[in-house]
């Protein structure tokens, strides 16, 4: 029998020479990604998981059984009652807004398994098509089974079939990144920038947490997941290093828009999650301290590495991480009946641990979870509405979130009239993508838009029960309804 | 006429949408922004009203301001030493 390493490349390098197209036939440009080089200029591309099909099978094998076997052991309804609340709102966040966004990297994966343009790439983007669906069946399986116990984990399945706002900016990014985007931004844009730069924030990040937790179910899952994408994350940087070679520019366009829009995500997922949700006795690190750690330095010894810069808002990213995803929970919290998972009010320790984490920013942002918190003594618990709000809110034009960025002393959010339309963005950067392919952008319609064009109701309840899809069996509340100790004193 | 704008209260984490009518003052602008904010930030008694840059007189009417659907609004919260020497 002949060695593996003597078969391998000879299994994973099947190209060959076009006879009855031609190459730019058989991959278009406008389906292949830019810059159109011919076979020739890809038949380096490799990547060091070079794994066979039959390896495949048995490791993703081997892991189904590791993950049936924990889920049977700990994932019944009665086990998760055991959680804290506030976690479990963490994880309904975490399965809702990732595992169709998986679905659609399928699809991604799938485009690159036939129209990316080496052979050895296209078989490793078949693996990553079943990782991806892999990735969805799993919390749909463990995490929708739940439901009967909770009808807010009807959302993991339900989310990205709604208009919930969180659901249209999840589609607004995931349908660019993962559904239209050809091989080249989708490997340089998915496996570059969003798994090695940000997943490990949930991969890792949030895995710990939930071991600390108690969560044996989540940490499973989520690390059965990141064993998957650490070896289809390796598409990513060979086909940037082409890239690189033919349209250094485009290189670095692709990594500037991406690393930003992934950026704003996993600061809704996993900032909300690590600073808030997770209970103070289980925080090892805060959001920033991990995101330094994992994105900061790694991400940008990746980029030293290959010869590109960092992304020309660097400086107001880094400023963001004091902000950005405080200022979002604060709103959110304060918007809670909009979205489907629950909030936890931070009392005075969360708030004196937030302090010493954000030394920078926390004397700006703890003025408002006081005015929440007074709200909330006015009212006594139960009272929902007091500290909640009843006005419309405003969405940014490219990233469909709220209007977020900046401090509250001055909101970054920016205006400009873009063909006979007002636009408004949450960020300069937000700004500038939406600028750089305006008739991409253009045409979509954010939420005020759709209520000032009467596609959507303009009163806040009907908006959120009508449009969003939510009624008081499933619309988030305060985890504990403002029965806490520590308001009455 | 309605007039839906963008305000901004310093303090708060978001932006709004405040509708206004075109008749109302600046200062009922920023009542009106004030109380939607109301449960992140404490309202004050007066607050001062930016546009492009430029501070509003209270008493000018959102159609004379020039104000249209949209526009962007920053309400800054007077302190109570602030108020006292306005």
């Amino acid at each position: 029998m002949i060695d593996r390493d003597e078969w391998l490349d000879l299994a994973r390098k099947l190209d060959w020479e076009l006879s009855y197209v031609e190459e730019r036939e058989a991959f278009p440009e406008q389906v292949s990604g830019r810059p159109w080089l011919p076979a020739t200029g890809w038949q380096q591309w490799d990547e060091p998981y070079r794994t066979s099909y039959a390896e495949y099978v048995d490791t993703q094998s081997a892991k189904e059984v590791s993950v049936a076997a924990v889920r049977e052991t700990v994932g019944r309804p009665e086990d998760m009652a055991k959680l804290d609340p506030a976690w479990l709102s963490a994880v309904k966040l975490h399965a809702a807004t990732l595992p169709l966004a998986e679905f659609a990297a399928v699809i991604g994966n799938l485009r690159a398994a036939r129209f990316g343009r080496d052979s050895a790439w296209r078989t490793t983007a078949t693996l990553g098509a079943l990782d991806e669906l892999r990735h969805t069946q799993l919390p749909l399986l463990a995490l929708h089974d739940l439901v009967p116990a909770d009808p807010q984990f009807d959302w993991v399945h339900k989310l990205f079939h709604t208009d919930q706002w969180v659901a249209v900016a999840a589609r607004h990014f995931s349908d660019e990144l993962l559904l239209a985007s050809n091989p080249i931004e989708f490997a340089i844009a998915t496996n570059f920038v969003f798994e090695t730069g940000f997943t490990n924030l949930q991969f890792v990040g949030l895995s710990a947490a939930a071991r600390r937790v108690g969560d044996r179910l989540f940490e499973k899952l989520v690390q059965s997941i990141q064993t998957d994408e650490a070896r289809h994350a390796q598409i990513g940087a060979p086909v940037l290093e082409t890239v690189l070679a033919h349209d250094p520019e485009y290189a670095q366009y692709l990594i500037d828009k991406w690393f930003w829009r992934s950026w704003q995500l996993f600061a809704v997922i996993t900032g909300f999650a690590m600073d808030y949700l997770t209970p103070l006795q289980h925080r090892a690190a805060s959001f920033k301290e991990f995101v330094q750690e994992w994105v900061i330095e790694q991400f940008q010894s990746s980029l030293a590495r290959l010869g590109l810069r960092r992304p020309w808002y660097w400086d107001q990213f880094v400023g963001a991480l004091d902000y950005y995803h405080h200022m979002l929970y604060a709103s959110a919290y304060s918007y809670r009946a909009t979205v489907w998972f629950d909030f936890a009010l931070p009392g005075p320790d969360e708030r004196a641990w937030l302090a010493e984490k954000y030394p920078a920013s926390w004397l700006e942002l703890d003025p408002i979870w006081a005015q929440i918190t007074e709200r909330w003594r006015s009212a006594g618990p139960g009272v929902e509405w007091y500290t909640h709000g009843a006005t419309p809110v405003a969405f940014c034009n490219l990233c469909q979130l709220v209007l977020c960025s900046g401090t509250p002393r001055h909101n970054g959010a920016r205006q400009l009239t873009h063909e006979g339309r007002k636009r408004v963005f949450c960020s300069e950067p937000c700004e500038w993508i939406f600028l750089r392919e305006p008739e991409r952008y253009a045409p979509h319609e954010d939420i005020v838009a759709r209520i000032m064009t009467g596609k959507a109701p303009a009163n806040v309840i009907a908006l959120v029960t009508q449009y969003f899809g939510l009624s008081k069996d499933d619309w988030g509340s305060d985890v504990r309804s403002g029965h806490y100790p520590w308001i009455r004193s | 006429m309605t007039i839906p704008l963008l305000g901004f209260v310093r303090g708060d984490s978001l932006g709004l949408i405040v509708l206004v009518d075109s008749e109302h003052s600046i200062a009922e602008l920023a009542v009106r922004a004030q109380r939607a904010a109301a449960m992140r930030v404490a309202p004050a008694a007066h607050a001062s009203v930016y546009f492009a840059g430029v501070r509003l007189a209270p008493e000018l009417t959102v159609a004379a301001a020039g104000l249209g659907p949209l526009d962007r609004v920053d309400i800054v919260p007077l302190t109570d030493a602030e108020d006292a020497r306005a």
